[in-house]
């Protein structure tokens, strides 16, 4: 059965027609092409699939693509801005905090959101910040040097 | 719709339950009824003064986690919202379901147990109010028929000056808890008043632990009357071996969890006095 909705998803808005059961990332990924947002586990454990729903860290794999109607949708391809990364991507990659990649979209998502909530955080809120994303590369030291660096770069900045 | 509906449906708020159930095919439902834009259901209600406090089915775990007004006066709330799997789970995770899920070891049950939470339900002939206690009829299993849904829970104000504390027992974050516990305590120049605590995954559903309850009141909260009330305690439950822990184990950790809750609630409740 299919309905048709409007994705508002990194400020563009898209009318689609979607079936009840498809999830939100699947629609993004495999309709809408953002394949920035990566399928993990399906179950709400790993954390790839992180997206921001109104600002706020959420998992798309448990949302039904009809349930994000009327919600501002951003994904990891609505961080950057044109060719410009963000803040977070950059200290990533100049960090070493990136192996295979696959926990990084979710995981920078997860900590955007975490940095506007808390701007000064010590290395154990973060790491428990990150909890929700699993990685079996980096051990998390980097990602977690990355993040701190750049709540460190906010700070000198304000 | 829930009673057209009923069983062949599910309620969809946050769907973090629902969802992994119905990918895996434990569930398949025929309906889902979603409530997320049900009006009236998002709230945190404190219009009784200081005569406790109303949430709504559709509030999460992150809203009580950043609750000021929890905070300051149902502080076991937040503290169980913010051990519970992950930051982006408890964005979306709703307290009501938490507990319509009935697992045994629902992290927010112990802590409404130990509060005297009220829970009110609702059908299509009217609402009725439930005591906690009375909720639960099994693993997985609740005293709502299938045309009925959780609207809201009352949490009946704490005196003056009571302790309360939260902890769980897990593999990982994201894991169900393997035990959990809850305390509520009320001092009075060192002696226990009054004392709750609830565990959870170590009987069909969270318990009351009304024998090691007994046992401290009156007395202060140390030393062999604390041991005292661990071995009560182990003998007030049934844990059982699963995938998460070795009932042996279980009941090792409930003995120490129960000491830890009671010990942090008498230090609290004796800060809060000074």
């Amino acid at each position: 059965m299919k309905r048709e909705i409007n994705l508002v998803v990194n400020k563009r808005t898209y009318p689609l027609t979607v079936e009840l059961n498809r999830t939100l990332l699947e629609v993004l990924r495999d309709t809408l092409d953002l394949t920035g947002t990566k399928f993990g586990c399906g179950a709400g454990k790993c954390g790839a699939c992180t997206v921001l729903i109104d600002g706020k860290p959420m998992l798309s794999c448990l949302m039904l693509a009809v349930s994000a109607e009327g919600k501002a949708i951003t994904t990891i391809e609505g961080l950057s801005d044109g060719d410009k990364l963000h803040p977070l991507q950059e200290a990533f990659v100049e960090h070493g905090s990136i192996q295979c990649g696959y926990c990084i979209p979710g995981m920078i998502m997860n900590a955007s959101a975490f940095l506007a909530e808390n701007p000064e955080p010590t290395e154990e809120e973060v790491r428990k910040a990150i909890s929700g994303n699993l990685c079996r590369c980096t051990g998390y030291v980097k990602p977690v040097e990355a993040i701190m660096a750049v709540a460190e770069q906010m700070r000198k900045k304000s | 719709m829930l009673a057209e509906y009923g069983k062949e449906a599910r309620i969809l708020a946050g769907g973090t339950d629902l969802l992994p159930l119905m990918r895996d095919r434990a569930l398949t439902p025929k309906y889902i009824i979603e409530i997320t834009r049900v009006p009236g259901l998002d709230y945190i209600d404190v219009s009784n003064g200081q005569s406790g406090i109303k949430i709504g089915a559709l509030v999460t775990l992150g809203s009580v986690e950043l609750s000021e007004i929890i905070k300051n006066r149902f502080p076991l709330i937040p503290e169980a919202a913010h051990l519970m799997a992950t930051r982006q789970v408890r964005n979306m995770a709703t307290i009501a379901g938490n507990i319509c899920r009935a697992s045994p070891s629902a992290d927010m049950v112990p802590p409404l147990l130990v509060l005297q939470a009220e829970i009110k339900i609702a059908n299509n002939r009217g609402t009725r109010v439930v005591p906690c206690g009375e909720f639960f009829t099994g693993p997985g299993t609740t005293i709502l028929n299938g045309s009925e849904m959780v609207t809201e829970i009352r949490i009946p104000e704490l005196p003056l000056g009571c302790g309360t504390s939260f902890l769980r027992a897990t593999r990982t974050q994201s894991d169900l808890a393997q035990v959990n516990a809850a305390s509520v305590v009320m001092i009075k120049d060192g002696i226990c008043e009054e004392v709750r605590i609830a565990l959870g995954g170590v009987a069909p559903t969270a318990i009351r632990l009304r024998k090691a309850e007994e046992a401290l009141k009156g007395k202060r909260i140390e030393g062999e009357a604390l041991e005292n009330a661990a071995e009560l305690a182990a003998g007030e439950i049934r844990p059982i071996s699963d995938v998460r822990a070795t009932a042996e184990y279980r009941m090792e950790l409930s003995k120490v969890l129960v000491k830890h809750v009671l010990e942090t609630s008498v230090g609290r409740a004796e800060r809060r006095q000074r």
